[in-house]
């Protein structure tokens, strides 16, 4: 472990200088800056509309917004995990030559996509309330905290146990690559959960993705938030983390010396 | 006396960890590996000890250990056996450039480097001037760190480093990038590093670079320590033994 003492409001200050300059670092020399990760995600959205709502006939009522709500906190699960899995090998040289507290690399990258999700709310909530046609709700004020400290919470065990895994076994953040789009189709995202076939139904209900991207859908297009869903990803997000935590005492120590 | 560093009875191998594939790992390693005849110790049974405000050199051909011992010294590499006791905040200087962002503006490089050193913000805010009026970068502050030359950041990186609040610096050779004068600021500011207290481990090949600085040191072959006593007297020897006997076997090993 490293020798250099640190408290915890000394780690917390460099967590926020580490995120604050690899966003800053991102879109530098880019004239549009930001506007490009709205973009990526609004376009991605609109193929899904033409392809599932325009050719295939979908019939879901405000397809349009079911489909933006849910995946911007997709693209942050997903972009986060995967920048996090390559974290420790990408800062090899702060690992081996400074020292450095492991656990905060991949914090750093799961803020980083945070940081994007909530520089996207209000566009977002644009969408939602503009051409959506939903009311703004007064409960979003305590309903969104909660739904981004929940996601935190289960995003970052899973991007410290594949950045820790990945340093060992560089093959994780292939895996990933094709892991994300599997789930992506296998989690209600471009169609509603209702149309899933009986048999399959009650195995879908039991994806914890399907319960945390649904928990964001039911807070942007009707204010509300079943709480059902929301203790069934945190308890996952415990298990996760004890898992991440197990992992982290095992695979930490020797990390400096595989990267 | 106090010790900064404590070293007893230091073992290394690297045989054991490696990065593995997915083949290695559904089909099983293979047999395991007799590590007892694996290869020679990256480290075997080395120990030192250096009171605090003195400056120690760890001298040694290319693949003998050096940057292993201060890898086990900042922590980033685990020793398989012996002790390791550091009296005080460790920093290192082993990599020109590690930390630095080249995206980043020289300024917002500090404050980084600054915080991965274990500096406050409050702390790195207070004493940035001094940061930028020691490396004498004040004009290039605000320009991205890849227009900088090797020289530029290796001045930028002594000098966030010597103004953090490290106890104990290991230095791994990096110093030979500056100008002269530049080199003789650095070798001043150590100097005033070791009045303060503060103490130096220096991995370095120019002897006469550590025979001035260093007051004692050791000579590593093979991860073992073969020499050790006054720096300009284990430097000399050392120096014989190469010119004499040119590289012992084992061709990789560069002779100095």
């Amino acid at each position: 472990m490293p020798r250099v003492e640190r408290s915890p409001r000394q780690l917390a200050e460099f967590l926020y200088l580490l995120t604050r300059q690899e966003l800053k670092a991102r879109y530098k020399g880019r004239l549009l800056g930001y506007v490009w990760a709205l973009a990526h995600t609004f376009a991605l959205a609109f193929v899904y509309w033409i392809a599932f709502k325009i050719i295939m006939g979908l019939e879901v009522t405000n397809y349009s917004v079911y489909l933006v709500a849910g995946m911007f906190p997709w693209v942050w699960l997903a972009v986060g995990v995967t920048s996090a899995t390559r974290s420790f090998v990408v800062n090899a040289p702060l690992i081996k030559e400074m020292g450095l507290a492991h656990a905060i690399l991949p914090l750093s990258n799961v803020m980083q996509e945070m940081a994007h999700f909530v520089l996207a709310l209000p566009a977002i909530i644009a969408w939602v309330v503009l051409p959506g046609g939903y009311d703004a709700s007064l409960s979003w004020l305590w309903q969104i905290p909660l739904m981004l400290l929940v996601q935190l919470a289960f995003v970052y065990p899973i991007a410290l146990g594949c950045a820790l895994a990945n340093a060992y076994v560089r093959d994780i953040e292939y895996f990933l690559g094709i892991g994300f789009p599997l789930l992506f189709f296998a989690t209600p995202m471009v169609y509603p959960i209702s149309i899933v076939p009986e048999p399959l139904h009650d195995y879908f209900e039991l994806n914890p993705l399907h319960a945390l991207m649904q928990s964001w859908r039911s807070v942007f297009m009707e204010g509300s938030l079943d709480p059902a869903h929301v203790a069934y990803v945190a308890g996952w997000a415990l298990a996760l983390a004890a898992v991440a935590w197990l992992l982290y005492r095992k695979l930490a120590p020797r990390v400096g010396e595989v990267v | 006396m106090t010790h900064a560093v404590l070293c007893e009875g230091l073992w290394k191998t690297y045989q054991r960890h490696r990065p593995v594939g997915v083949k290695s790992l559904l089909l099983g390693a293979g047999p395991p590996v007799d590590t007892r005849f694996a290869r020679e110790w990256a480290l075997a049974e080395v120990g030192f000890q250096v009171p605090c405000g003195r400056s120690f050199g760890v001298i040694g051909a290319n693949g003998s250990g050096k940057t292993t011992l201060l890898s086990i010294l900042l922590g980033t590499v685990q020793e398989d056996r012996g002790r390791v006791g550091l009296n005080g905040n460790v920093a290192s200087l082993l990599e020109l450039g590690a930390g630095f962002h080249g995206d980043l503006t020289g300024r917002e490089n500090v404050f980084l480097y600054g915080s991965i050193l274990g500096m406050r913000l409050a702390e790195i805010r207070r004493r940035f001037e001094d940061i930028a009026g020691y490396s004498e970068l004040e004009g290039a502050m605000d320009q991205p760190l890849r227009t900088y030359s090797a020289g530029m950041i290796a001045r930028l990186g002594f000098s966030t480093i010597i103004h953090s609040a490290a106890d104990i610096l290991l230095i791994d050779e990096v110093l030979a990038v500056g100008d002269a004068r530049f080199q003789v600021k650095c070798h001043q500011a150590l100097h005033d590093f070791r009045k303060r207290g503060g103490t130096l481990v220096i991995v370095s090949h120019n002897m006469k670079e550590v025979s001035e600085v260093c007051d004692e040191g050791i000579c590593l072959d093979l991860g073992r320590v073969v020499d050790s006593g006054p720096m300009p007297a284990v430097a000399a020897r050392y120096q014989e033994r190469m010119t004499v006997a040119g590289p012992a076997k084992g061709g990789a090993r560069a002779a100095r």
